[in-house]
């Protein structure tokens, strides 16, 4: 029943430091930077450095994706790690689908139908909760309240809320999905990403009209073989 | 007593969601009278305002506002807790969403007041439409001298960040929040009187001033029209001013957000939103699912204030209200608001991590009909020894629910337990097939 407890998931591996290939895209670069401005530390940059990493990576956290954010941000893989795996909207177990189905079975969306919603599904695209359908297109989540319980029951997909639901709409609405070439989970990343920074702030966006500190340099490719580890003060 | 609209008077209104239209209903007026005040007398005004924490707890606003240093010697932080996860309450996201310029200008007030640098919102990850209505209003505020250097030529400065959660109820506790926003699990820290308050040591350790969303959207009225103008509403009560914000969900004609004054009853409540759907009222969970659940006797007569909703056995909390109709099972209810702590639990201290799961199991196995006799003696035990004992609020909470259906619905429990079934057959499956 409570598919959402999962003990003892064994991690991957953390990639040999030598074995690291930079991956960020140089807009991923100069988000990164103009987020760290707003921080007096790089260690608050790792939530949004690792929404970053989740975009940059197509939506999967992997240990190199880990350890590009933990790289960039002059922290250890295992302090990064050890982030990414305690919130649920990180993907770092296994890979997603192109779109997640998040739907809540919290206590008003349980009242209004929700499990009969969630058989639906599991039926509809043969998979259990945490599964993912064989083309790789949905992955089916059960998540708690997602705090718009008037409109339970309530499922979530990438950035949209999606509620009240029943079968026709959601047949409707894994239709359009299906369809559509951007991943969600992908677009939803970059949303995140984006709420983040001022318009003045967004590479290539509008001239600022505040004057930034300078920020930190970032960090060359890797030549040492550790990666930095920077005093937490 | 009807609907009363304070916070929610523009609500829905696209123009208010704009800098000009929220200035032409009377927006960044008390920004601007702040700038003329001593810091003192706007916090004087909060107090005088009698306005208390709407993140669930209640705390007096002010004292929270009067307990940063007043002679600064480090940054000072204004956070708001825009993370709303407590089960049945959506009121942040509306407010975020139709009135981002309330928050903004709220945190800014408490900027000038308490000689905050820097404000961060931390909102929770799946709110991105509110992240976004927040980002336009930041950016819109920033362009027009109100956020930044020098604010509207003040000499003050004022940033604001938007900084995003990413799954996790605890993070909502306060200290979580702040190790969040630091860039670490969410997991709370040791409290006062074991450590300093937020206010003299939060983020980085620097004096940290943390206020709910709907705490913050209220300044701007205070500042504006008076404190006193704003105990006015809800002097029935014993000690709750102002208005406050449910969340009406569960069985109910018209779901939503209501905006009332305190010393309304929790009738007018229901009845403001539509009243009972598919049978008549048979449990109300007022504040959240963290406090305890009435049965209808209850709920009858109850006034929403403070210390009256705990006189009428449960607590205002976060006003998420729930009602639930009498085709509702209270057992596998109360199974569900198990499973959601026990998930949501950060694991940091034994009684929470290790209770939460074994109340789970307990619940779990009366559900699937298989209870033991003494089942309920037993969670009852597990609830007294996880209340009290834990390292923060969470704890706390995932017993109480429990604890209060038991004691106001024990028939319920006994039948489940002796039959292997419930005692109501809901037409609508409320546990997995
Ligand atoms: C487990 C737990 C979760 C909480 N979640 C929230 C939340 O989502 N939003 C909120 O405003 N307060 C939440 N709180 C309360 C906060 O710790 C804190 O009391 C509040 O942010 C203070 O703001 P206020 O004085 O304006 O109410 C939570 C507390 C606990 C123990
Ligand atoms: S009570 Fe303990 S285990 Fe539960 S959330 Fe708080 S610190 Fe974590
Ligand atoms: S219970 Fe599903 S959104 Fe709150």
């Amino acid at each position: 029943m409570s598919e959402l407890i999962q003990l003892g998931a064994s991690r991957p591996k953390a990639p040999k430091p030598e074995d690291l290939k930079l991956q960020f895209s140089d807009t991923a670069v100069a988000e990164l930077e103009a987020l760290l401005t707003h921080y007096p530390d790089s260690k608050s940059g790792i939530l949004p450095g690792l929404w970053i990493a989740q975009r940059e990576y197509g939506g999967y956290l992997s240990p190199e994706a880990i350890a590009e954010t933990a790289f960039r941000l002059g922290r250890s893989y295992a302090e990064v790690e050890g982030v990414a795996t305690f919130y649920s909207m990180y993907n770092t177990a296994h890979k997603v689908g192109k779109h997640m189905i998040e739907v809540c079975t919290c206590l008003t969306c349980q009242v209004c139908g929700a499990y009969p919603v969630a058989e639906y599904l599991k039926k509809k695209l043969g998979v259990d909760f945490g599964g993912t359908t064989e083309d790789g297109m949905f992955t089916l989540h059960e998540v708690e309240c997602l705090n718009a319980c008037d409109r339970a029951p309530l499922i979530q997909v990438g950035d949209q809320y999606y509620g009240p639901v029943n079968e026709k709409s959601l047949d409707e609405l894994l239709e359009k999905l299906a369809k559509q070439d951007e991943s969600t989970v992908i677009q939803m990343a970059d949303s995140i990403v984006q709420v983040h920074l001022a318009s003045f702030e967004k590479p290539g966006g509008q001239p600022a009209t505040k004057p930034k500190p300078a920020a930190p340099a970032p960090p060359a490719a890797p030549t040492s073989t550790r990666i930095r580890v920077e005093e937490t003060s | 007593m009807a609907e009363l609209k304070l916070l929610f008077e523009h609500a829905g209104n696209p123009a208010y969601q704009t800098i000009e239209g929220y200035i032409a209903k009377g927006g960044y007026q008390a920004l601007d009278k702040a700038l003329k005040m001593e810091r003192q007398a706007i916090i004087d005004q909060i107090k005088a305002s009698g306005l208390r924490g709407r993140g669930g707890a209640g705390f007096p606003t002010w004292i929270k506002w009067n307990g940063l240093p007043k002679e600064k010697t480090k940054r000072h932080h204004i956070v708001c807790n825009a993370d709303e996860g407590e089960p049945g309450t959506f009121k942040d996201k509306q407010l975020m969403e139709e009135t981002p310029f309330l928050l903004v200008e709220g945190m800014t007030l408490a900027g000038i007041a308490c000689q905050g640098d820097a404000g961060y919102i931390y909102i929770r990850g799946e709110f991105i439409d509110a992240a976004k209505a927040m980002r336009k209003a930041i950016d819109e505020a920033y362009a027009a001298g109100f956020l930044g250097k020098n604010i509207r030529g003040s000499g003050i400065d004022f940033d604001l960040y938007i900084h995003l959660g990413a799954g996790s109820y605890e993070c909502g506790e306060e200290s979580a929040l702040m190790s969040s926003i630091m860039g670490e699990r969410g997991m709370p820290r040791l409290k006062f009187p074991h450590a300093p308050l937020p206010t003299i040591a939060g983020l980085w350790d620097e004096p940290t001033l943390i206020n709910n969303v709907e705490t913050f959207c209220c300044a701007p009225f205070i500042v504006n029209k008076g404190g006193e103008w704003y105990a006015t509403m809800g002097a029935s009560t014993k000690n709750s001013r102002g208005t406050k914000l449910f969340s009406v969900s569960g069985h109910v004609g018209k779901p939503g957000n209501y905006e009332i004054e305190f010393g309304t009853t929790l009738m007018e409540l229901l009845e403001m939103s539509g009243g009972m759907t598919g049978g008549k009222l048979k449990a109300c969970v007022p504040g959240g699912s963290s406090v305890p659940i009435m049965t209808a006797e209850m709920c009858d007569g109850a006034i929403i204030g403070y210390e009256e909703m705990m006189q009428a056995g449960s607590m205002v909390g976060s006003g998420g209200c729930m009602f639930l109709n009498d085709k509702t099972c209270i057992v596998q209810f109360i199974w569900r608001t198990a499973m959601f702590y026990a998930v949501e639990s950060c694991g940091k201290c034994t009684p929470c991590r290790e209770g939460t799961k074994w109340m789970l199991q307990i619940l779990e196995r009366i559900v699937k009909g298989n209870g033991q006799p003494g089942d309920k003696e037993l969670l009852l035990d597990i609830t007294s020894q996880i209340d009290g004992r834990s390292f923060c609020g969470l704890g706390d909470a995932a017993a109480w629910p429990v604890a209060g259906a038991i004691k106001v619905f024990p028939e319920e429990f006994d039948y489940y337990i002796a039959n292997g079934k419930s005692i109501v057959g809901s037409p609508l499956p409320m546990v997995p097939a």
